[in-house]
């Protein structure tokens, strides 16, 4: 997986595939939106959709649609503010930097495997994400015994990740409507 | 003699208190405030609150000063980590520079940056409810 350059854009645009992944198979060449909300006064903020299966060498973008925050896209890794590493061996990080209202990024993943991500400043809210690259069926970061003194992860994170066996059969886990 | 003293001391305190609503009641504000903006990557206006301006010495408290448009004050708000709601931690004698309150607007904000964690918005207004639209968009 190489993480592409940073493209910011101003304007919306991209496509939105909002079929399950089981059902609806993106050409390889076409990139999955994954998009950045929040409630109109910030008290809630997410990932849509919170979990997606790709195939390797498919492309995301997350694209911010909040009008009043910035967002980020940051794999869990040490290499990444000392996290713990949630995201395959073989697998390069990324991290999108704070995207302002309408820029995007994107990544293409190559490495079949689990990879969590989270967004900088909403982490502490739950903003979390899981990728389900191929047919992994579960993550080898799990092996890890501990997190070697890294910064854990906090609980409300934890808790928000769908499961690897729902993105597997469903192919798109939404967060639940409110 | 000590109603002519009187008198001073409140003409004083008037041009002062005159100046400092003067200073904050069109943006860009006086003194130490900064375009939140120029501060952390936030948009120039944050609908629902609108142009905002901190002293950053302050953060994360504030106060905030929230401007429409045009520029002109709408609202002072205070930014309070959830997590700092507990029996060690205060927050004693913040600045309210804004003037007269209208009404006070409480609620929960997931984080931002500058204030990334969970955290109160405790806004103040000093328009009547219906110059929120002002900066709703």
């Amino acid at each position: 997986m190489k993480p592409t350059r940073r493209d910011v854009l101003w304007t919306g645009g991209g496509f939105v595939f909002a079929f399950p992944f089981a059902r609806f198979q993106a050409r390889a060449e076409d990139s999955i939106e994954i998009v950045m909300r929040g409630d109109a006064d910030g008290s809630r903020v997410w990932f849509d959709p919170l979990g997606i299966r790709i195939a390797p060498g498919q492309t995301l973008t997350w694209v911010n649609r909040d009008k009043g925050n910035a967002h980020t896209s940051t794999a869990y890794c040490p290499e990444i503010d000392g996290r713990p590493r949630r995201i395959p061996a073989a697998a390069e990080p990324w991290d999108s930097g704070y995207l302002l209202p309408d820029a995007r990024f994107s990544v293409t993943f190559t490495e079949p495997g689990v990879y969590d991500y989270y967004c900088v400043p909403h982490e502490h809210a739950g903003m979390v994400g899981r990728i389900v690259v191929g047919d992994a069926g579960e993550a080898d970061w799990e092996s890890v015994a501990s997190d070697g003194g890294l910064e854990p992860l906090p609980e409300v994170a934890l808790t928000n990740f769908p499961s690897v066996a729902d993105i597997l059969r469903d192919g798109l886990v939404r967060p639940p409507v409110r | 003699m000590k109603q002519l003293s009187l008198a001073l001391a409140l003409l004083a305190a008037t041009a002062l208190s005159a100046e400092r609503a003067e200073t904050v009641d069109k943006a860009p504000p006086g003194g130490k405030y900064q375009a939140v903006s120029a501060l952390v990557p936030l948009p120039d206006f944050i609908p629902g609150l609108g142009q905002l301006y901190v002293d950053p010495a302050t953060l994360p408290a504030g106060p905030f000063l929230a401007y429409d448009r045009d520029g002109a004050l709408v609202s002072t708000i205070f930014m309070i980590p959830v997590e700092d709601l507990n029996p060690d931690k205060k927050f004693d004698d913040l600045a309210a520079p804004g003037g007269d309150v209208d009404h006070v607007d409480i609620y929960f904000n997931a984080g931002h940056p500058g204030v990334e964690m969970p955290h109160a918005h405790v806004v103040m207004w000093h328009v009547p409810a219906d110059g929120e639209a002002r900066v709703a968009k």
